[in-house]
């Protein structure tokens, strides 16, 4: 390593590696990874490997955090298939009724963006299965009661059962997950 | 915490063989392999950058194989994030995600110097620092903003992976000609002791298939990402 300005990096290598693992906030994290492989193309370039430290900056200090980013983007939402066909006709039209304020206030109580949708096709499995939707949100007219169905290995499901236990109007619905051939 | 003090003596060990390694430097150390590309590098593959005389001359079959590699990586992510059912809508999800106003006014005016610096250092692959790959990745990168800039832009997923394959199949088709000229499998077309110009004509070549197979590649994996979950 070459004079003074090889170990300094090194020595803010190790600092922004530290930083990485202790920190809780994920877009600075990713915002560290890219500052990471700069300083690490940086000592590529001082060891006369140009090549390596091209390849370094695009993938790493490019390509990587954009895609963390769009993967965390989606796991901060609530994904919510609403079957009772609210705001199908016109988007921006409010939601009403309880159901919503239960939603909302669990989102902003672990921070999430809700995202309410109404424009799947499939059944209630594929939907849960290769769309990622978290909760679906029905109406049994007979008795009243909304129906939330959700996976029963999925994080949220659990967290919202604990969270409105003792509303009388609304009725938990689990859909098991079939066997996957992967 | 049992876990903890084995691994105490295996960071030991690997410190004492790397410093043993360290004394032993000068019996290990040769360089006789750096003293032969260094004479010969230039004036039997054209390439004034090294590694690419090394990547696209002396040793192409690992690089079909890496180029392969990532052809398989592709096609794995593909497989894993593909969807049964139709996507009635597919931007149900964009309105509410949010990018800064910063973000893409800057992307846009960075988008075309990104685009042109990526075929520069494709281009440029046997003179100065870079390549197919580096070039290929510079040029994702421009792509991938694309996306971020409009989401609502729409891309045929399959016509990509049908486009990489057509590529490869290229890649292979090209380097297996030498054997026709030359007698020899996976080099350069133009006899050793063709004219060095003529040579580089073999690996600018290469050096643009590689770059768009890696391009195309990383976008392909990029935009599998941007569908999962919608």
């Amino acid at each position: 390593m070459n004079g003074w300005l090889g170990i300094l990096l090194q020595i803010f290598l190790i600092i922004t590696a530290i930083a990485v693992v202790f920190h809780k906030n994920h877009f600075t994290i990713i915002i560290l990874m890219s500052v990471f492989s700069l300083i690490a193309a940086t000592l590529y370039m001082i060891n006369q490997a140009p090549d390596v430290a091209i390849a370094e900056v695009a993938i790493n200090a490019a390509i990587i955090p954009l895609i963390y980013v769009i993967a965390i983007s989606r796991q901060r939402e609530l994904i919510v298939y609403d079957k009772l066909q609210h705001g199908a006709i016109d988007p921006q039209q409010p939601l009403v009724g309880e159901i919503y304020q239960y939603l909302e206030d669990f989102s902003n109580k672990h921070k999430l963006k809700l995202n309410i949708c109404c424009d799947l096709v499939g059944n209630d499995q594929t939907v849960v299965r290769d769309l990622n939707v978290d909760i679906l949100v029905d109406l049994d007219a007979k008795q009243k009661q909304y129906i939330l169905k959700g996976k029963s290995s999925n994080v949220l499901m659990k967290k919202m059962m604990k969270d409105l236990k003792g509303k009388t109007n609304v009725r938990f619905e689990m859909i098991e997950e079939g066997e996957n051939l992967d | 915490m049992i876990r903890r003090l084995f691994a105490l003596p295996l960071l030991l060990g690997l410190f004492l063989i790397f410093a043993i390694a360290l004394l032993d430097y000068q019996t290990l150390y040769q360089d006789s392999a750096r003293v032969f590309y260094q004479t010969y590098g230039y004036l039997q593959t054209g390439s004034l950058n090294l590694v690419t005389a090394i990547y696209l001359d002396y040793r192409l079959l690992d690089t079909l194989f890496e180029a392969g590699i990532l052809l398989i990586a592709v096609t794995g992510v593909s497989w894993i994030a593909q969807h049964d059912n139709v996507e009635h809508n597919p931007l149900f999800m964009l309105d509410r995600f949010k990018i800064p106003e910063l973000f893409v006014s800057l992307a846009r005016i960075i988008y075309p110097i990104v685009l042109l610096f990526g075929i520069y250092v494709v281009f440029n692959g046997h003179l100065a620092p870079g390549g197919g790959f580096q070039g290929g990745a510079i040029l994702a990168t421009a792509l991938l903003i694309l996306y971020y800039i409009d989401l609502k832009k729409k891309t045929n997923l399959q016509r990509i992976f049908t486009i990489e394959k057509w590529l490869y199949l290229l890649l292979v088709g090209i380097s297996m000609i030498s054997f026709f000229t030359r007698g020899v499998w996976f080099t350069n077309f133009i006899p050793l002791e063709g004219d060095l110009l003529l040579k580089s004509i073999f690996l600018i070549t290469l050096n643009l298939i590689i770059g768009a197979k890696v391009a195309l590649g990383l976008t392909a994996i990029f935009i599998a990402f941007l569908k999962e979950g919608r």
